[in-house]
């Protein structure tokens, strides 16, 4: 069947398109137009926006951490939308299948899950799966596990063993790319260890956060898979962090890698109160850099709860719970914190968060490389993202939340001198082509020929906000699935994974350290196709 | 003459709330019977939620602080059994979190060593050190007594012998690198559980400290993570209403079904080992894997046992989550718990489109 959405402004920033026409779809894919067809279905989308389906490369919607967060938060969704945040009061309004309804009526069409623990493989793919309509991914995190540690030991490269280990962790999981969440720093915490920094070794090992991402990226590069190492650097959320995060950057030996939420790592010391926008320092980084990329990670105000694998973090993060209560699951690996916050915007710190946020996302001289991410939940609730588009496209808007913010804000931070304002190709940008890019979903992010049929049609309006939380029609894979922002069919999407190959070898190797150690056998937490539905996993080429 | 299957879905399409228990399943199953539940405005329950409830609860109102297994077994260097639990319901417990061979690098230096609080007898691994703390007063006190001793507060205890040991006890928390105390939450009451945790909050500002809560039977925290992950609610939920809700003493099936609240309900009972009791008193439909008495009101439908027929992800002790176990014998002679429940909901559908 041919589809024509017709006379629609396509904005295609992969393609320099930004113009009013046509686009054809069949069989689930984009169709350059069929000269002498006529199309079997015709949309008429005269004065809408037409774009790719949106993809989020760092949004924690499945997995053990993230039902953590469920088990101790039900009443997030009512707390949230107590304060008037757009979600339904119910504790299934952050279950899997509302995930998947809400992301798509917004436009998003893939989803990656950033933070797979290799031994929990199997409940992270479960949830995964029982998301509807999306597409999704997983990251599968290593080095603060034992086995790489080892190979790591005494500074040794960890060589072919290191890269066998790597991609077998891949395949066994299937994942579609690595996920490095403050390196050394966790096992560190497994020693008692409160503080880690970049030149910080972990006892017994004696091995530095800096070695392990090294070896972890070459390692990553070696195999050919498309996306970078995922990095999480060392000291997350401290004031003056800015510092590590630069050296982090100026540490990765030119080959890509990827940097997560760096909002977080924004902060100067500067100031009355020793906290300051590192904004304007982190950018001359990152612009510099042109192998990294990096995803914000914004703040907004309201009640959310954050979960992640960096345990030294959420640990030293305990105190600030809101409500009052924290889980600190020690588990194998990294562990995870889970903490519950509320960021207000009569917080000084907060709002110098949330402005720092902004700042990157304006300072950045390519676009291509600074991708849109609120670290969902731990920076803000997915559902917000209308609300910070709005206010990257919207210097008024911007400049009203200011207004409302402590006036002290503005004295350490650059936000209010910034008349920059989005434009939607380069919204289009960082929500659709430089995700796939960055992930290797080359048939994705762009309305090109041959792309899948993954498309978002707004109503353009002053209001931001209204625009995005509510897409006009979306279609998943060419089928209509979303109509003036209500989903009015549920399909079911597909899980991307990388398949590098390694040396059999390192399958007793591990078998061999599943057994000593944890009297475990690693086929139990192996992710098999047949664990779901049949055509649910499909495979992203190496980079040759 | 109607199958099996239209005569289940006949029962439950009448029902006005019909309860889904037991869920001895994989979680497929459980997948399937949330999927039931929710479609039918009903409840699901599992038959060892006991423990699982009052955990579940304690970390909604305060949060948890637990270790994997594999950490247990390789890193700490004092574990606390509380009460006659966990080893009763795994007698090598002790065996697995403390083995013979040494473990990965673990913190501090001190020898490995347990501390059993109220456990009774128990035979021990040689391997492992023990001070065993017993006394008349009830295991409830002994936690108190021990919470009181590690935050060097005073106590009242007139035996003096009960009180040497509790004070050893406390002293060797203090200065372990890290303690672990491990129980099994259907032995333990809240406020119990609560102390427990108080005790490793104060320890962890210095040192490291964790619980173990034992698994429950029948794939229970299995189950119970699915109901989170796809409701955002442990089991014991309800779904009758537009947004689901849990409540511990309301949507427990025993009750439910005594009290004629729940007018039907659906057992699943599929995996190996000891078969939980059925609640007696509503129309049934039993999804057995073993064989079973039938009541005359009642619908039996035979399905496959987890990990024994086919193949099955489940919680497992040792990675302290949800892995898959292969089916040494695998056979296709009878559905599994998932296909039977789904093929329900599909001739429920077909009722409601004709």
């Amino acid at each position: 069947m041919l589809i024509q959405l017709k006379g629609g402004r396509v904005i295609d920033p992969v393609h320099n398109r930004d113009a009013v026409g046509d686009l054809f779809v069949e069989d689930g894919r984009i169709v350059a137009k069929l000269e002498g067809r006529k199309a079997d279905e015709v949309y008429d989308v005269g004065g809408k926006i037409v774009m790719a389906g949106a993809i989020d490369v760092h949004s924690h919607i499945a997995g053990t951490n993230v039902t953590l967060g469920r088990q101790l938060m039900p009443e997030l969704p009512a707390l949230a939308a107590a304060e008037g945040q757009p979600i339904l009061a119910s504790p299934a309004a952050w279950g899997s299948y509302a995930t998947g309804i809400r992301y798509a009526e917004m436009g998003y069409t893939t989803v990656i899950e950033p933070a797979m623990i290799p031994t929990h493989a199997i409940e992270a793919q479960a949830e995964l799966a029982a998301i509807p309509i999306i597409d999704t991914a997983g990251l599968v995190i290593l080095g603060n596990d034992d086995y790489t540690l080892e190979l790591l030991r005494g500074g040794r490269a960890g060589g072919d063993e290191l890269k066998d280990y790597v991609a077998w962790t891949l395949q066994h999981s299937k994942a579609m790319g690595l996920k490095i969440i403050n390196a050394g720093g966790s096992e560190a915490f497994k020693f008692n260890a409160r503080t880690f920094d970049l030149d910080d070794e972990v006892l017994d090992y004696g091995v530095s956060s800096r070695a392990i991402v090294e070896s972890l990226q070459k390692a990553v590069a070696d195999l050919g898979v498309p996306h970078p190492p995922h990095v999480h650097c060392n000291n997350l959320g401290i004031a003056g962090n800015v510092e590590t995060a630069v050296a982090t950057i100026e540490a990765t030996q030119g080959l890509p890698i990827h940097f997560a939420h760096i909002q977080f790592y924004g902060y100067g010391d500067a100031g009355e109160k020793g906290f300051s926008s590192g904004a304007p320092r982190l950018m001359e980084a990152v612009n510099k850099h042109k192998n990294a990329t990096v995803d914000v990670g914004q703040v907004m105000f309201g009640q959310t709860v954050t979960i992640s694998g960096d345990i030294l973090r959420q640990f030293d993060g305990r105190a600030a719970a809101s409500p009052k209560k924290w889980v600190i699951n020690q588990g194998d690996g990294n562990g995870t914190g889970v903490v519950p916050y509320n960021y207000r915007s009569k917080s000084f710190v907060n709002a110098l968060q949330w402005a720092i946020g902004l700042e990157i996302f304006l300072m950045a001289e390519d676009p291509w490389r600074v991708l849109f991410s609120t670290d969902h939940p731990n920076g803000a609730l997915f559902i917000r993202y209308p609300e910070i588009f709005h206010l990257l496209m919207d210097r008024g808007e911007r400049d009203r939340w200011l207004d409302d913010l402590p006036k002290d804000v503005r004295e350490v931070s650059n936000l209010a001198g910034i008349a920059r304002e989005l434009t939607l190709s380069e919204l289009a940008i960082i929500t659709r082509g430089a995700p796939a890019r960055l992930l290797g979903l080359t048939d994705r992010g762009h309305l090109g020929p041959g792309a899948v049929a993954d498309i978002a049609v707004y109503t353009e309006q002053k209001n931001k906000t209204a625009m995005f939380a509510a897409a006009d029609l979306v279609f998943k894979s060419g089928k209509l699935v979303v109509r003036d922002g209500k989903v009015v069919r549920v399909t079911w999407g597909r899980c991307y994974h990388v398949k590098p190959g390694f040396d059999t070898q390192i399958k007793r190797r591990v078998n061999a350290f599943y057994d000593r150690y944890y009297g475990a056998d690693p086929s139990w937490f192996g992710v098999s196709d047949a664990m779901t539905r049949p055509d649910r996993f499909a495979t992203i080429p190496n980079l040759s | 003459m109607k199958s099996a299957l239209e005569r289940a879905a006949d029962l439950l399409g009448r029902a006005r709330f019909p309860v889904i228990g037991g869920l001895f399943t994989d979680i497929r199953g459980a997948e399937a019977a949330l999927a039931l539940a929710e479609r039918l405005g009903g409840v699901v329950d599992h038959a060892a939620s006991t423990g699982l409830m009052r955990a579940s609860r304690v970390m909604r109102e305060t949060g948890a602080t637990p270790a994997s297994f594999g950490e247990v077994r390789n890193r700490a260097d004092t574990v606390v059994v509380v009460g006659q639990g966990p080893l009763r319901r795994d007698a090598d417990l002790l065996a697995k979190l403390l083995p013979a061979k040494p473990g990965l690098p673990r913190p501090g230096d001190n020898k490995r060593e347990t501390i059993l609080l109220g456990t009774g007898k128990v035979a021990l691994p040689k391997q492992v050190r023990t001070t065993a703390v017993e006394s008349k007063l009830s295991l409830p006190e002994m936690v108190a007594l021990l919470a009181a001793s590690v935050r060097e507060g005073r106590f009242d205890l007139r035996d003096k012998a009960l009180r040497v040991k509790i004070e050893a006890a406390a002293e060797r928390l203090r200065k372990s690198a890290f303690a672990v105390f491990v129980y099994d939450p259907a032995e333990l009451e809240e406020p119990v559980l609560h102390t427990v945790l108080e005790i490793v909050r104060h320890l962890v500002v210095t040192t490291r400290a964790a619980i173990l809560s034992v698994a429950a039977p029948g794939n229970g925290d299995g189950v119970n993570l699915c109901s989170t992950w796809t409701c955002g609610l442990p089991v014991r939920t309800s779904f009758a209403r537009a947004v689901p809700e849990n409540d511990v003493w309301l949507y427990e099936t025993g009750r439910l079904i005594e009290s004629g609240e729940a007018d039907a309900l659906v057992w699943i009972d599929a995996l190996d080992g000891t078969a939980p009791a059925r609640p007696k008193g509503a129309p049934a439909v039993v999804l057995s894997s073993k064989p079973g008495r039938a009541g005359k009101d009642d619908v039996v439908i035979d399905v496959g046992c987890a990990v024994v027929d086919h193949d099955a992800a489940l919680y497992l002790a040792p990675i302290s989550g949800i892995g898959m176990v292969k089916a040494a014998n695998a056979n296709d002679s009878k559905p599994s718990v998932a296909a039977v429940l789904n093929e329900i909901a599909k001739v429920l559908d077909a009722k409601d489109a004709a």
